[in-house]
């Protein structure tokens, strides 16, 4: 087989970062006419694996074993090994999920081939794919490209591709299984559980709605609010609103406040400097709102409206709220 | 217990950066650079480590050229590290973190830490693996992204990050290879005695020609300014037509809706 | 974590510059010579050596001959032995040599510098002579026992903006010593209170300074030769405002481009930064920056006064040198050269007053005996009045600097010691002339201060008090808009302060994090109701070779 698309378990459905690492694999598959398969793992893994049988693909690998109903680092990095070594993929995709970060380096280790991790796009080069990722902090992109004498291990940034490109079709479920005794896994995990978190974290928002000064005074914030509720978002700013004390600390984006890619970043009444662009201009889509027709917004910006923030965003809000209903 | 603690130089957060004319990485002149954010909380949690010991060793190791990576062990000496070790490193940096693991692997294995600790990712290649490899060619237990630790006898027990809010607490049995989430605890400040203190204290060079492997298993070809060829639509019309195109767009091209 | 730490020292230098690190590394050796041994430590507020210092440079070899004696064998990091020089005028268009360059400006057998590499390398020094370093720590409190200065206090770290103390907080550390010199530079802050309190500018003309606001250029590879120095007068500064242009040829491809501005200026609407802007929109600026990449942004002041501004440099307990102190040659632009030989007489005097364990002002002021019998005090005299002719304009300061040339520096040919007021004061209520109507910034060659700031890659500890002590914010509101407009947002070249608001919530913003640490406000603000204070440790420009 060529492409191995690896799915993480969302008790028994297709986790949806694992859906966009399908639809990355079947591009792949299309350009360089390669082969398509997936793996089903974990608890519930009949589930997840009939699930997968509804999209496009040669085969559904469905590999069940009591030691991997539950995750941990040692069952999973094992497993995967072992079926590397059986199966022989050429590229192995999956979703850039914290738990994939915290199992697949091992089998990196392991097997002696690379791990490109965190991609955000790939394209076809002479026969070869390079795929791109992000450094410095997405300041800067980096092409990179792999030697490995086996397989390549991938892994895909949120929304790098969409999960409804995943081309539906049909799919054979295999049953499969490897050599692992209890002794592989190593640790104990107790239950997880939710805390009160301190401090917003941005970087893991699909939508950010971001205020800068255009937005005149603190009174004005609750319009802001009632789009951010509309659209699901969190809510960010440029420095000038941290700074007057308007919002959290946590709330700034740019070059000393957060790093942001999200799927779509509206930037109400903010202007561009050097320091919250930085901050965000590896957002997916940007939409730029802003009186001032020579704003520097405009030059990063995929959308943009010349027009009064404090007149717009309660009917985009209405609006929004209709679209939704 | 014998702590290693892996700690890396990034360009500061606040560096502007440029790419190098042969787009092989970044130009380093004027580039200032300092202690990878996530390592700052990983030495924090060793020294922390070793104070609940009440005895014990840390060692940090450092990959990098003169002058900068000298610059940030003396910074964790004075903090309180025991003694460090430098893997000298000329020319362009490791790109290929199975690689530079491997170069770790080589130089601490003698070492026989009981703890290796290293920040989740670093500023530049942010690939998050090395200290994940690392702690597999060592033979070590493994976890990711922690956030508290619990040192047992045999054992340690870690609190780990999980997405949108969940965590989970995890026990490994040791050696073991822990990477540290910023915000773990509050990285000291070092004091006048522990500037002092560092000079006395070894920094054991090793130079990377003579432990690394020769293969490459991924390389980057190209390192390059992120500017899209920006085509903005400019949404024209009364304010209803712009909504109403704005919202079109959310729905069909941007795909939020 | 919360106890004060407690350090005894014999010798504490404040501030790691170019006087300081010179001073420690001559101390160390005379030491040695004479057998004796004496604990030195310097303090220094950056969280490395090089961070803050900026300068154009070129720099006399004179003093590092002295102190380092196999000098050619020494690699000390020089951009590149001065190379060509040019002296221009430049009006809006146009760009006139001067035929020759007088001979006090000649920088022949000088060397290109960044103050940066240089300082590093001088402090590599040191830590090779066993001085300890403490980089991250701002000298903020002088220690005294009576009158007598015994040590210094560092800043308190980790306390948040409402001052209460975070989770990490460390109290500041208690250094005692001996002797305690201030090499902080410009405009040092615990020099300002010595200076207060021990008035040791009675009987001197107050000191005056200037700014410099520099960018470095990264060009294409070969199109620009390292040792290259031009200097300029006239556009953009025009005839009333002190001041000129610097351009040198630095290694790696690199332009260092500069402006200095007298801060005596009349005009409440000078804004330096923007002078910069405008200098490069002269067509000669714009064939030479062609191409090339804006790396790095800067500013920092300089004491222009001169000789009769030297402040007493003693007091019981401590000194003051380098530019502290106000030891720079402001005809021939250069004070690295004096700041190091300055620090090199008073570590001779320290070792006076180690072997007789007297640190008494009576014993310290054999530096000042010291400074008048050696040619720092010759090259600074031939020089005494060169500012304070520029008080009547460009043409009465160039006529009183030639003059100046055949009279030994007499003033006006004749004065022997020509006053000087307070920049300050020069500032004139209700004289606000716009100077920048036809400055545009594209962002990519001519660039708004945020731009630039981000270029010097400073930050600062968010969550503490503004270290911009403004002692009364009403005037900015009250007073200050009729009579001056709130020059404080022009002349500060990093943006910091910022009037926001209208009406009733009308206030002065203080966007401390943007500080380059340059003192220009602690310098012109005309109410003077601002005081720098040293940030919290570490904060400040990211400078690596300015």
């Amino acid at each position: 087989m060529d492409i191995l698309v690896a799915l993480e378990n969302n008790s028994g459905s297709i986790h949806r970062m694992s859906l966009e690492a399908l639809a990355a694999g079947q591009k792949l598959a299309s350009e360089m006419n390669l082969s398509l398969s997936m793996l089903a793992m974990g608890k519930n893994g009949g589930d997840l694996a009939e699930n997968a049988g509804k999209f496009n693909a040669e085969e559904v690998l469905l590999l069940e074993n009591p030691l991997l109903d539950n995750y941990s680092s040692d069952g999973y990095s094992q497993a995967i090994t072992s079926v590397l070594e059986q199966e022989k993929p050429r590229f192995v995709f999956m979703g850039h999920t914290y738990m994939v970060r915290d199992f697949l380096p091992r089998v990196s280790a392991r097997l002696q081939i690379p791990f490109v991790s965190d991609v955000i796009q790939f394209r076809i080069d002479d026969g070869a794919p390079v795929f791109t990722k992000q450094v410095f902090n997405a300041k800067l992109g980096a092409d990179i490209v792999s030697q490995s004498k086996g397989a390549t291990l991938v892994s895909f940034q949120s929304a790098a591709y969409q999960s409804d490109q995943a081309e539906a079709g049909a799919a054979a479920i295999r049953s499969i299984s490897i050599e692992m005794d209890s002794s592989a896994v190593k640790t104990q995990s107790e239950e997880p559980f939710k805390e009160e978190a301190g401090g917003v974290d941005l970087t893991n928002a699909e939508i950010i709605v971001s205020i800068g000064r255009g937005i005149g005074k603190e009174e004005n914030i609750p319009i802001v609010n009632a789009l951010v509720d509309a659209l699901g978002a969190e809510l960010g700013s440029s420095r000038p609103i941290v700074d007057s004390g308007w919002l959290e600390p946590s709330r700034q984006i740019g070059s000393s406040g957060q790093n942001v890619a999200p799927k779509l970043y509206l930037a109400l009444g903010i202007s561009g400097a050097i320091q919250h662009v930085v901050g965000m201009k590896g957002s997916k889509n940007i939409v730029a709102i802003n009186k001032d027709s020579e704003a520097p917004i405009f030059e990063i910006a995929d959308y943009g409206i010349v027009g009064d923030i404090l007149e717009i965003i309660p009917k985009l809000s209405e609006a929004v709220q209709a679209a939704k209903n | 217990m014998k702590i290693g603690v892996l700690i890396k130089q990034v360009p500061g957060e606040e560096s502007p950066l440029r790419v190098a004319p042969d787009q092989g990485w970044i130009d380093e002149t004027s580039v200032n650079f300092e202690t990878n954010e996530s390592d700052s909380y990983a030495l924090e949690e060793g020294l922390q480590i070793r104070e609940k010991n009440g005895d014990g060793e840390v060692v940090v190791i450092s990959m990098g050229p003169e002058g900068r990576t000298q610059k940030v062990i003396r910074e964790a000496l004075a903090k309180g590290a025991d003694r460090s070790i430098h893997i000298t490193e000329e020319g362009p940096p490791e790109t290929d973190p199975l690689r530079t693991a491997g170069v770790f692997a080589k130089a601490l294995q003698e070492e026989q830490f009981d703890l290796i600790l290293s920040g989740l990712q670093s500023l530049d290649l942010g690939t998050g693996q090395t200290g994940v490899i690392l702690g597999e060619l060592l033979g070590m237990s493994s976890a990711t992204l922690v956030m508290e630790t619990e040192v047992g006898e045999n054992s340690i027990r870690v609190k780990r990050e999980l997405e949108s809010g969940w965590f989970q607490w995890v026990t490994l049995p040791l050696p073991a290879c822990l990477s540290i989430q910023s915000g773990i605890n509050q990285p000291r400040y070092p004091s006048l005695k522990g500037i002092m203190g560092a000079k006395k204290k070894e920094i054991k060079p090793l130079p990377k020609a003579e432990i690394i492997e020769s293969n490459v298993n991924q390389s980057i070809t190209r390192v390059y300014s992120m500017q899209k060829a920006k085509q903005t639509e400019m949404i024209t019309g009364d304010i209803d037509q712009q909504i109403n195109r704005l919202v079109e767009a959310m729905r069909t091209e941007i795909k939020v809706l | 974590m919360s106890e004060r730490e407690v350090l005894e020292l014999d010798v504490l230098f404040v501030g790691a510059g170019p006087a300081s690190l010179a001073g420690a590394i001559h101390l160390q050796s005379l030491l040695k010579e004479s057998g004796q041994e004496a604990s030195i430590a310097i303090l220094e507020k950056a969280g490395e050596i090089g961070a803050h210092s900026l300068s154009g440079a070129i720099v006399d070899p004179r003093t590092l001959k002295e102190l380092f004696p196999d000098f050619d064998q020494q690699n000390i990091p020089f951009e590149s032995e001065v190379t060509e020089e040019h002296l221009y005028y430049l009006t809006r268009a146009k760009k006139f040599s001067f035929p020759f360059v007088p001979p006090p400006m000649s920088h022949h057998g000088c060397y290109i510098t960044s103050l940066g590499k240089l300082t590093r390398w001088l402090g590599e020094k040191c830590e090779n002579e066993g001085i300890d370093i403490f980089c991250g720590f701002p000298g903020t409190e002088l220690l005294y026992e009576g009158d007598q200065v015994i040590g210094v206090r560092t800043g308190d770290r980790g306390i948040d903006k409402n001052g209460e103390q975070k989770s990490q907080y460390e109290a500041g550390a208690e250094i005692h010593a001996k002797v305690v010199i201030l090499g902080e530079g410009t405009r040092g802050s615990l020099t300002k209170k010595l200076i207060q309190r021990h008035d040791l500018m009675n009987g001197k003309n107050p000191q005056v300074w200037a700014v410099g606001v520099k960018e470095l250029w990264k060009m294409p590879t070969g199109s620009v030769q390292p040792g290259y120095v031009a200097h300029t007068m006239g556009f953009p500064l025009g005839h009333t405002i002190f001041g000129g242009a610097f351009l040198y040829g630095m290694q790696d491809d690199i332009w260092d481009l500069g402006l200095v501005v007298g801060l005596d200026y009349s005009n409440p609407a000078v804004d330096p930064h923007h002078e910069l802007q405008l200098l490069k929109t002269h067509p000669w600026m714009k064939s030479v920056l062609d191409g090339g990449e804006l790396i790095s942004y800067g500013a920092k002041s300089l004491p222009e006064g001169g000789w009769f501004s030297i402040p007493k440099l003693t007091v019981n307990g401590a000194m003051l040198i380098g530019d502290s102190a106000g030891f720079m040659n402001g005809q021939r632009l250069k004070g690295i050269h004096l700041a190091m030989k300055s620090g090199m007489l008073a570590a001779e005097t320290i070792v006076g007053a180690l072997s007789e364990n007297n640190f008494s002002d009576e014993t310290l002021s054999d530096f000042e005996k010291k400074i008048n019998s050696s040619w720092l005090r010759d090259e600074l005299w031939k020089v005494r009045n060169f500012h304070q002719a520029f008080d009547h304009g460009l043409f009465g300061g160039l006529i009183n600097a030639g003059m100046g040339l055949v009279t030994g520096g007499r003033g006006w040919g004749l004065k022997n010691r020509m006053s000087s007021e307070s920049g300050h004061l020069r500032m004139e209520k209700g004289k606000i002339e716009n100077r920048y109507n036809e400055l545009s910034f594209d962002g990519k060659y001519l660039f708004d201060k945020v731009t630039d700031v981000y270029h010097s890659a400073t930050a600062h500890e968010e969550d503490q008090i503004p270290h911009l002590h403004v002692r009364d914010s009403d005037v900015c509101i009250t007073k200050c808009p009729e009579e001056f407009g709130n020059p404080c947002e022009n002349f500060c070249p990093a943006d910091v302060y910022e009037m926001v608001g209208e009406g009733e919530t009308r206030k002065l913003q203080i966007n401390f994090s943007n500080c380059v640490h340059c003192k220009t406000c602690d310098i012109i603000d005309p109410y003077q109701i601002i005081d720098w204070v040293p940030p919290e440790g570490g904060d400040g420009p990211a400078w690596v070779n300015l």
